[in-house]
């Protein structure tokens, strides 16, 4: 299955603006009440707002032109009414909208982090890492910039325009259209700069990725580039991203900032409109000198929002790509689905059966050829070959972190696709080849996420230690199970992170193990005491154990020799050794 | 205002100062001021205009002259915006690109151990986010400061000649609207820096889902993850609610003030206009000039927020700025015989000792095994030998000459370091290989052929210009090791530091390898760190290194009658030695 994204993105045909805008707003669905509430202050606060030039007109016309000053005087007061009615209304609309924005913000991180768990192994070797924490991070923030800032201000602004608009309308048609003219012109440059300014934008976006992609590369593998003397290489790379990453910055900055003179041009445009024929109008004899002065407040309410619109626009703009980026990791889904369940198929007492089993990663280049084997309870396996021979995939296959493209797996004598994850990785432990650590301390590694020791107390998780016989490899951590570990860091050694991956999938007490090299860079005093570890293991549970050393191996019952996709039973151990030293590499 | 401006004066103080940055492109940031001065100086005009046309109405011959000066007043003001615009985003890259090149250049000549504390994460906030906010710095608050200052003095000035008594009621909502803003943004900015801890923590928990991806569906814990994230998540939403709170507050208010001050207008300046003393135009004026001094001070409020954002990131980047270089003072250039010699050398990481008083000399084109357990500090004295580490006591010599004394340049293109972790670029096989910028064609396919690859790169689609996927996913651990080999050998290295290569490599083309190595590189001096018995048995020497210290030295025979900890590991590997001794 592709799960590029950056290949799907490529493939995939462009969206309307309008399309994604609806599937975001889905995750709000719930949110009708808040919204009809915060819309209800929405347009109290922007009809109150837009009633005060009106009404100041109304006054200048009826009572300072006439000079009634206490007519004034009563207005005064209904207008400081309408203010505080307004300053309510303003409140309860940035509250409700707000609102609705931070937990749709919190719903989109949910379901993204909830994405993320659900797609498999497959996704992260087909993405880099740097690229995914960007989207994740990055692009929902892009998201959040305009939810949590913008949103609200996008509608209100909207609202006073449309209303602004009905005022200058409904006072004179004329001169209102006249106003309108304008509009029309900001209307069509903005539809017609947009995509331009979108495209640049796009461009810039990521080339700012590909900068922090180059950063985080060269600073992580930092004692390469000293080892080999390639400082200049940080530096050259670094220029190339960082020049061009310049360039698309300005490209996109100079898009960005169009908007502003010609909208600003074409509302002094308007102004001026206003101002002529208004004084026109008004020489007729069709328009009041007080009208005109609320006439100005409107043409000006109507075309400041418009301004910001430009700026809220860009916004808008950066917003639906980010969106655009995360929706093509949403609509993914795992390709290891949970099927139907087939009860027990047969009587036969493998743990672990291989039924004629092919597999590649990549469609059409086959790794794993027509496979077939069965594990039994209580024994030890190991698989032995060259590097490359497909010891790994296999292990992972048993592990279901794939499903084989032909052919079936077998887990306690049931397809291992009917296997809710839960039950499987309870039957099935797998210490991976690279060693993975969460930031805590060694405590908190070892007991990852296992619900037998969920509520133990720090005594008692002692002493399931010392029963399991791993106190004597806490030793070489300097705290013991309180020493910190920083995902990534290099404060501990390869072999102290090995360790700790297998204490963690031993207390889990599966009922199959797999060893993926685990003890590889482990010294061989140590690796026999987990050689008796692993012996003191219940007589029921299987061990696949795969290892280059040959003492790792000497132990084990039967001996599978893996080499260009295909397994061979070795008999004896000396037959594996011989097929080792004197096999021909095939891979 | 001045309360309100208080608290980034005293930031600027206190740090470098974010001002200072702009010393260099003081040209442009002036030019700058300058296009803001004009643009918004004659956006003043406007109101005005409009004010005398309404005077002016019943005696249609001005009309003329007020179009012509509102259109032409619209045009300039087009202009120099326009201008302005570019001139924005053309100095605020450029300082964000030349800060971004200081920043590069200088982490690029620091120490492994440097980069290692100050947390490439760290860094990388440095070069991206840190930098964006001083961009935002310089191309949003210089000008709209300069401008909104400008502005609300303009206005000032001319709501005064306009007149006094009415401009002085309208003045008293600055300090109303600033003290708002003064108020709400000194309680923003602490939840502010909470709710960035709670997204780093976010952060973290997504990071570490994504490189821990496959030992999190083998271990099924999916949904403890979600739980450490919902937690997060939760903490965020409230915090953004709480911010919410603040600003949905402080904007009702500061719009209310302002339509006070409109009502003030209307109510005292209609008695003005009853009892004469003001013109209707006049009247028109001043609310025109109201709403344009309202939008510079809400700007300001939020300037002063990015300043005191940017001046945080200034002091940031000053730091990694500031700096001391690693003076390479290292002139020495000769071939290097391989000698190597380590006088009474220590290491310690804060209080923990990592290696102690170890003393050691490996002559030119002589092997070396390192043996030990777990934690030894093997990896530690390798990189001590690259000056990765460097010696807390101690001196470590090459052909008798201190490793300080070397030219960095010319000693790291003799000495072939192979990492015990693979480390891959995400480029083409070639480039990997060829990592340093001296590798000829052809010892680029002795390297090649000496760590058994050449197979391999052959069934590649792409051969040698096939590129590696981040983090080497798409290659088995055993090519990431015999890749990183050829790496190292493709100097064509006096010295090569093994970091336990044979882990991942079979038995099989662990022993081609060596055999190639000797025929390829002969007089190669090799120090390997190593697990195996049987592969240290064939070394010139064999120290055993424990706890950091070296408690045995010599040869396979010697030590199997002198070192009870050496004996150890030679049992706990003896059954199987046998097959891995034979020759091939």
């Amino acid at each position: 299955m592709n799960y590029n994204l950056n290949e799907i993105a490529a493939t995939q045909q462009k969206k309307s603006t309008m399309g994604g805008l609806r599937k975001l707003l889905l995750l709000i669905k719930e949110e009708n009440k808040n919204l009809l509430m915060a819309l209800a202050a929405i347009l109290t606060n922007a009809g109150l707002n837009l009633l005060g030039p009106f009404i100041i007109g109304y006054v200048i016309d009826h009572y300072v032109v006439k000079k009634d000053y206490n007519g004034v005087l009563l207005w005064a007061g209904i207008l400081l009414a309408m203010y505080v009615l307004a300053a309510i209304a303003g409140y309860l609309q940035s509250r409700l909208m707000g609102g609705v924005g931070q937990r749709m913000l919190f719903k989109l991180r949910n379901s993204i982090f909830n994405k993320l768990q659900e797609l498999p192994v497959d996704f992260f070797n087909q993405n880099k890492a740097g690229d995914l924490i960007s989207r994740v991070n990055n692009d929902t923030d892009k998201i959040n910039q305009f939810f949590s800032q913008s949103l609200m201000q996008f509608i209100a602004t909207l609202v006073t325009m449309t209303g602004a608009g009905i005022f200058l309308l409904s006072i004179n048609l004329e001169l209102g259209l006249a106003t309108l003219v304008p509009a029309v012109f900001i209307f069509l440059f903005t539809k017609f700069a947009s995509p331009w300014i979108k495209k640049r934008n796009a461009s810039s976006m990521q080339r700012t990725g590909a900068l922090s992609a180059e950063i985080q590369e060269s600073l992580h593998n930092f004692k390469v580039i000293i080892a080999f003397n390639r400082r200049d290489y940080f530096r050259n790379r670094f220029n190339e991203a960082n020049t061009s990453n310049y360039a698309s910055a300005i490209a996109a900055g100079i898009a960005n900032n169009v908007f502003i003179p010609v909208y600003g041009f074409f509302a002094g445009t308007a102004q001026l409109i206003v101002l002529t024929f208004g004084i026109y109008l008004i020489s007729t004899g069709r328009f009041s000198i007080g009208l005109l002065v609320s006439y100005l407040a409107y043409a000006t309410n109507f075309y400041n929002p418009l301004r910001q619109l430009a700026a809220l626009w860009t916004g808008f703009q950066v917003a639906m790509a980010g969106w655009d980026r995360i929706s093509y990791m949403l609509n993914l889904s795992t390709n290891l689905p949970v099927i139907a369940g087939t009860g027990k198929e047969d009587s036969n007492d493998a743990i672990m059966e291989f039924r004629n089993v092919s597999f590649g990663y990549t469609e059409g280049k086959e790794i794993l050829h027509h496979i077939s084997f069965s594990l039994q309870r209580g024994k030890t396996y190991a698989l032995v070959g060259p590097t490359g021979g497909g010891k790994t995939t296999t292990a992972s296959l048993i592990a279901r972190l794939y499903d084989p493209v032909k052919g079936e797996v077998l887990l306690d004598g049931r397809d291992i696709r009917s296997y809710e994850p839960a039950e499987r990785s309870n039957k099935i432990g797998f210490i991976l080849q690279e060693p993975f650590l969460f930031t805590g301390t060694v405590r908190e590694n070892i007991f990852y996420s296992n619900e037998a020791y969920k509520n133990f107390s720090n005594e008692a998780l002692e002493q399931t230690i010392q029963a399991a016989g791993l106190q004597t490899l806490l030793g070489i951590f300097e705290k013991g199970l309180d020493t910190e570990i920083t995902s990534g860091a290099e404060s501990i050694s390869l072999g102290q992170k090995q360790l700790i991956a297998f204490m963690r999938a031993v207390l889990r007490n599966p009922d199959l193990l797999i060893l993926d090299e685990a003890t590889a860079n482990i010294d061989t005093i140590t690796e026999q005491i987990l050689q008796d570890i692993l012996n003191k293991l219940p007589a029921t549970t299987t061990r696949v154990i795969i290892a280059h050393r040959l003492n790792t191996i000497q132990n084990a019952d039967e001996i599978f020799f893996v080499n260009a996709g295909e397994i061979i039973r070795a008999g004896s151990f000396d037959h594996a050794v011989d097929m080792l030293l004197h096999g021909e590499r095939e891979s | 205002m001045t309360k309100k401006t208080k608290p980034t004066n005293n930031n600027i103080k206190k740090g470098p100062g974010v001002f200072s940055l702009l010393k260099p492109y003081r040209g442009m940031v002036l030019l700058l001021l300058l296009f803001a001065l004009l643009s918004n100086g004659i956006n003043l005009a406007l109101p005005k205009i409009v004010g005398n046309g309404i005077d002016a109405w019943p005696k249609n011959y001005v009309l003329v002259q007020v179009l012509t000066e509102f259109l032409s007043a619209a045009v300039i003001i087009f202009i120099f915006t326009y201008l302005q615009g570019i001139l924005q985003v053309r100095t605020s890259e450029k300082v964000a690109r030349d800060l971004r090149t200081q920043l590069a250049y200088k982490i690029s000549v620091q120490s492994h151990a440097w980069v290692e504390v100050s947390n490439p994460s760290k860094l990388l906030t440095n070069l991206t986010a840190d930098v964006d906010s001083i961009k935002m710095f310089v191309s949003q608050a210089i000008v709209s400061i300069a401008s909104s200052v400008i502005i609300i003095i303009g206005a000032c000035i001319m709501l005064f000649s306009i007149n006094w008594k009415l401009a002085l009621v309208i003045v008293a909502i600055i300090p109303i609207i600033g003290g708002a803003f003064f108020f709400v943004l000194k309680k923003v900015r602490v939840i502010f820096l909470q709710s960035r801890q709670v997204i780093d923590r976010l952060n973290k928990v997504i990071n570490e889902s994504i490189l821990g991806a496959a030992i999190i569906r083998v271990i099924n814990s999916q949904q403890p993850e979600y739980e450490k994230f919902l937690e997060a998540n939760t903490k965020a939403k409230s915090l953004g609610l709480s911010i919410l709170r603040l600003f949905a507050g402080l904007i009702p208010v500061i719009i209310f003030t302002s339509n006070m001050a409109g009502l003030s207008i209307l109510v005292i300046g209609g008695k003005f206009v009853i009892n004469g003393s003001m013109s209707l135009g006049d009247f028109a004026a001043f609310s025109s000039y109201l709403s344009l001094l309202i939008f510079p001070i809400l700007v300001i409020g939020f300037m002063s927020n990015i300043i005191a954002q940017a001046s945080a990131s200034y002091q940031r980047i000053k730091a990694v700025l500031d700096v001391p270089d690693i003076p390479d003072e290292g002139t020495h250039a000769e071939t290097l015989k391989g000698n190597i010699e380590l006088k009474d050398v220590s290491v310690t990481h804060g209080q923990k000792p990592v290696l102690q008083h170890i003393s050691l000399s490996v002559p030119g084109g002589s092997t070396l095994a390192v043996i030990g357990p777990t934690a030894a500090g093997k990896t530690q004295l390798l990189y001590l030998l690259t000056g990765l580490v460097k010696p807390t006591t101690g001196s470590i010599l090459f052909d008798d000459i201190d490793l300080n004394a070397y030219n960095k340049e010319n000693f790291y293109s003799q000495v072939g370091f192979v990492f015990q972790d693979s480390i891959m670029f995400n480029m083409t096989i070639r480039e990997n290989i060829a990592f340093s910028n001296s590798v000829t064609d052809e010892s680029l396919a002795r390297a090649i052929a000496t760590a058994e690859l050449k197979d391999f790169i052959d069934s590649l689609p792409g051969k040698l210009d096939s590129v590696v996927s981040e983090r080497g996913t798409s290659l088995s651990g055993g090519q990431k090791q015999r890749m990183m080999l050829a790496r190292a050998l493709a100097i064509n290295p006096k010295i090569l530091l093994l970091d336990d290569f044979t882990a991942r490599v079979d038995t099989n083309t662990e022993m081609k390898i060596l055999k190639n190595l000797r025929e390829n590189y002969p007089g190669i001096t090799l120090i390997s760190v190593t697990q195996k018995i049987a592969t240290a048995g064939n070394f010139d020497k064999i120290i055993v290194l424990m706890e950091g210290e070296i408690v045995a030295t010599g040869v396979h025979n010697e030590l199997m009658k002198q070192s009870p900890e050496y004996i150890q590991i030679f049992n706990s590997q003896q059954s199987t030695s046998n097959y891995e001794l034979q020759p091939e």
